[in-house]
């Protein structure tokens, strides 16, 4: 056969493709667990920073309409305490930013009338500067911060009022897209919770990485080990 | 290419290549009147911010000439450290910035201007953007929060307990509040050292034009095209957005108008060009102000305009009469 | 061409035909990652294994593969390791994974692994590919540690993570950590460098 033949072309590629598609695709399933561990462990730590008191949570489905991608599902995270009883709600938020997109867990308590914490999950803000919506300092305005009617914000003075907190020197917009996106986002939840029960979602391994709500940092989850044979 | 003049004594014909007419003018006499027109900006900020401005001012002023100084020595060429051009650019850096700016800050922004943004281009002529201005982004970019401190004047030369102030174009952009003319006009607001007073710069800047070493194209497009961009936004919503005048004498406007997009450097040599960079860069500054991140757009604003300055230059050349068109062009390539 | 060394393959990837410093290559990721010393560390490792493995393997295959579809093979072979570095990266390092973002993807677009696996790798047995290849790895790993470091300690007063300047004595140039930063800091490396090896070559 000659070299450069278009049937000798198309085996090259074709077996090329086959051999690889299988490498990954085994590969990824090795990995898999993995990964959705840390996933998982992420969103636990994030739901157990925010709700301080809670020692467990599952999860509601509630699917929404919006303007753009019709359908759309809503998770809100219930946050027991030891003795089972329901203690608050957790749910995620994500918005415009200075530069990308900020994405948030937000604690709600159980009268749904004032914050239990918040803290961002990921953003792109301007490193020295936006990048102190992830200080404490900032971060714990937000508990016990009352929602009603809305939360507000005001800028280099001590906020005077409990649904009010302080931007930040310098990085005003990451500050001011934060309260944004929050109020869009609890009008949400709380027009959800109010409605009809949501669909309990169940979760695959229920418990398994059980990781203290103390440890801030996900590397906590590289802990866990790999194997996933189980399920 | 100047001065090449060869006269043939004893003949009436003088043969010489243009230009023809010289005059006395050279880069020291020109630094040094544009350093005598900065007097009244810089009496004002020592007015109102007192020692503040006068540590910044020296601290600007002096490193920039060292820079320069050092650089040349570095890389083997003659001096023109005391030429004043290096002192204008430490100078309009100043002008600025806030007045409780640190000195390391200060230090490193004249530095980075005239290290950066002079000398590695081969020095004076040859830099594509304004070295003041650059080193007033690199500023921006490096302290953010500090360079974003304001005081009112009044607190910062009491020097008691300084009290942090927005500027008014912060006010008009995240609060909607406006600032009455007075204030504006005569410098008793917060801001960098060179934008309180806008009536100081404007005695400067028209001290230049009488002089004739500002073009006037350039500060009327620059002014104008803000005020009739602002104005346009302002007819739409008179709550929402400010009116012209506020535009032009609030915030760097008239400190850009006459001392930064004036620079002889940056700016186009062909006078459609330099309508076409003054009123972009009008509109430019209106529109960060409006829609931007930030309160004050007038220095991105010249610097963005500052890096197309070449093309203009090149597109805006005035044709030559009565040749064809490839012989024009190869007339023009090898004018440069 | 004259047989060269194996030595001579290795070090001429590091300094002499550096991917970033030399030949311009690769600056998409030297220029997006380097915001931190650990990061360009992570992004150099993740690419040198990227480059020796698709160049063991495009050496491999060399006289397989025709010639019409050469490219494509290639391509397939290097978005292969960059899946499988990815992969690892993120189940194992998630924290990295998380800091470099969508550049771990995006080594599949670095022209320096391309080039390697076109110009040398093809044409050459097994173990010279491999060799110039992690010497090129190597070359593309110390720029970005440097670049990183010389960025983390201006910008965030710290190297490595680890916070030597205080505040007090040292207020960060934030402009460091941004784009900006990024190819002010290249540029004058590049710059400096260039100055003294031709002042060298003029001496000489």
């Amino acid at each position: 056969m000659k070299k450069n033949s278009p049937l000798k072309m198309i085996i090259t590629l074709s077996v090329t493709a086959i051999i690889i598609g299988g490498l990954l695709s085994g590969f990824y399933k090795l990995v898999y667990p993995q990964i959705e561990a840390n996933r998982i462990a992420e969103e636990k730590i994030a739901i157990f920073t925010v709700l301080p008191e809670a020692k467990d949570y599952d999860i509601v489905e509630y699917e929404i309409l919006s303007k753009k991608k019709g359908t759309e599902i809503v998770q809100i995270f219930r946050g027991k305490d030891e003795n089972g009883d329901l203690m608050g709600f957790a749910f995620v938020a994500a918005g415009p930013g200075f530069q990308g997109i900020i994405k948030m867990m937000v604690g709600l308590n159980l009268e749904k009338t004032y914050l239990e914490g918040m803290t961002v999950l990921d953003h792109m803000e301007t490193p020295g500067l936006g990048d102190k919506i992830t200080f404490d300092f900032f971060l714990d305005q937000f508990k016990e911060l009352r929602i009603s009617p809305s939360i507000t914000y005001i800028k280099n003075v001590k906020p005077k009022h409990d649904n009010q907190i302080q931007t930040i020197t310098g990085a005003t917009i990451s500050a001011v897209a934060i309260v944004k996106t929050l109020n869009k986002k609890i009008a949400i939840i709380l027009e959800l919770l109010a409605g009809p029960p949501g669909k309990l979602k169940v979760v695959a391994e229920p418990a398994a990485v059980a990781v203290p709500a103390a440890v801030a940092v996900p590397a906590a989850a590289v802990a866990v080990p790999a194997e996933g044979k189980g399920k | 290419m100047a001065g090449n003049i060869e006269v043939n004594k004893g003949d009436s014909l003088i043969i010489s290549s243009s230009p023809h007419l010289l005059s006395k003018e050279n880069v020291h006499r020109i630094m040094y009147t544009v350093i005598l027109a900065l007097i009244p900006a810089v009496a004002a900020s020592v007015y109102f911010y007192r020692l503040n401005a006068v540590i910044l001012l020296l601290v600007c002023t002096i490193t920039a000439v060292v820079t320069e100084f050092l650089v040349q020595r570095f890389m083997k060429k003659s001096t023109t450290a005391f030429d004043g051009s290096a002192a204008i650019t430490g100078l309009l850096l100043a002008l600025t910035l806030p007045p409780s700016f640190p000195i390391f800050g200060a230090v490193l922004g004249s530095v980075f201007a005239v290290a950066i943004g002079k000398q590695i281009f081969g020095g004076l002529g040859f830099n594509i953007f304004n070295p003041a201005l650059l080193g007033r982004a690199f500023l921006q970019a490096t302290y953010p929060v500090l360079i974003t401190t304001w005081h009112d004047p009044v607190a910062a030369s009491v020097m008691v307990d300084v009290v942090s102030t927005a500027t008014p174009l912060a006010l008009m952009k995240f609060e909607g509040v406006m600032t009455p003319y007075w204030p504006l006009l005569f410098g008793n607001v917060a801001g960098s050292l060179g934008e309180t007073s806008a009536i100081a710069i404007l005695i400067g800047g028209l001290f230049l034009r009488l002089r004739g070493y500002v073009n006037w194209k350039l500060p009327l497009g620059y002014l104008g095209s803000m005020a009739v961009f602002g104005g346009i936004f302002w007819l739409i919503d008179p709550s929402k957005y400010p009116d012209p005048l506020f535009h032009i004498t609030a915030g760097g406007a008239m400190l850009g108008a006459w001392f930064m997009i004036t620079d002889m450097v940056t700016s186009p040599t062909t006078p459609k060009g330099q309508w076409i960079f003054a009123i972009g860069a009008g509109v430019l500054a209106v529109t960060i102000r409006l829609f931007g991140g930030l309160p004050e757009g007038v220095m991105y604003s010249i610097l963005l305009m500052n890096a197309i300055v070449p093309i203009l230059n090149r597109y805006t050349r005035p044709k030559v009469f009565g040749a064809v068109k490839q012989a024009a062009d190869r007339a023009g390539g090898s004018s440069r | 061409m004259a047989k060269k060394t194996l030595t001579y393959e290795f070090v001429k990837g590091i300094w002499r035909e550096n991917a970033v410093i030399k030949m311009l290559l690769g600056m998409c990721p030297a220029l997006a990652v380097t915001n931190s010393a650990s990061n360009g560390l992570a992004m150099g490792l993740a690419s040198t294994f990227v480059v020796a493995a698709s160049g063991l393997m495009v050496s491999l295959i060399r006289r397989i593969v025709p010639g019409g579809v050469r490219i494509p093979t290639y391509i397939i072979i290097i978005a292969t390791f960059v899946t499988l570095a990815e992969l690892f990266l993120k189940a194992y390092l998630p924290d990295i994974s998380k800091s470099l973002g969508p550049y771990i993807p995006l080594i599949i677009v670095n022209c320096m692994i391309m080039g390697r696996a076109e110009f040398f790798a093809s044409k050459h047995p097994v173990t010279p590919a491999v060799v110039d290849a992690l010497g090129t790895g190597i070359g593309f790993t110390w720029v970005l540690v440097v670049l990183g470091a010389i960025r983390e300690v201006l910008g965030s007063g710290s190297i490595f993570g680890f916070a030597f300047l205080g505040e007090k004595i040292f207020t960060p140039w934030v402009v460091m950590v941004l784009p900006a930063g990024a190819f002010l800091s290249l540029g004058l490396m590049i710059g400096v460098i260039n100055y003294f090896t031709l002042r060298k070559r003029r001496a000489a």
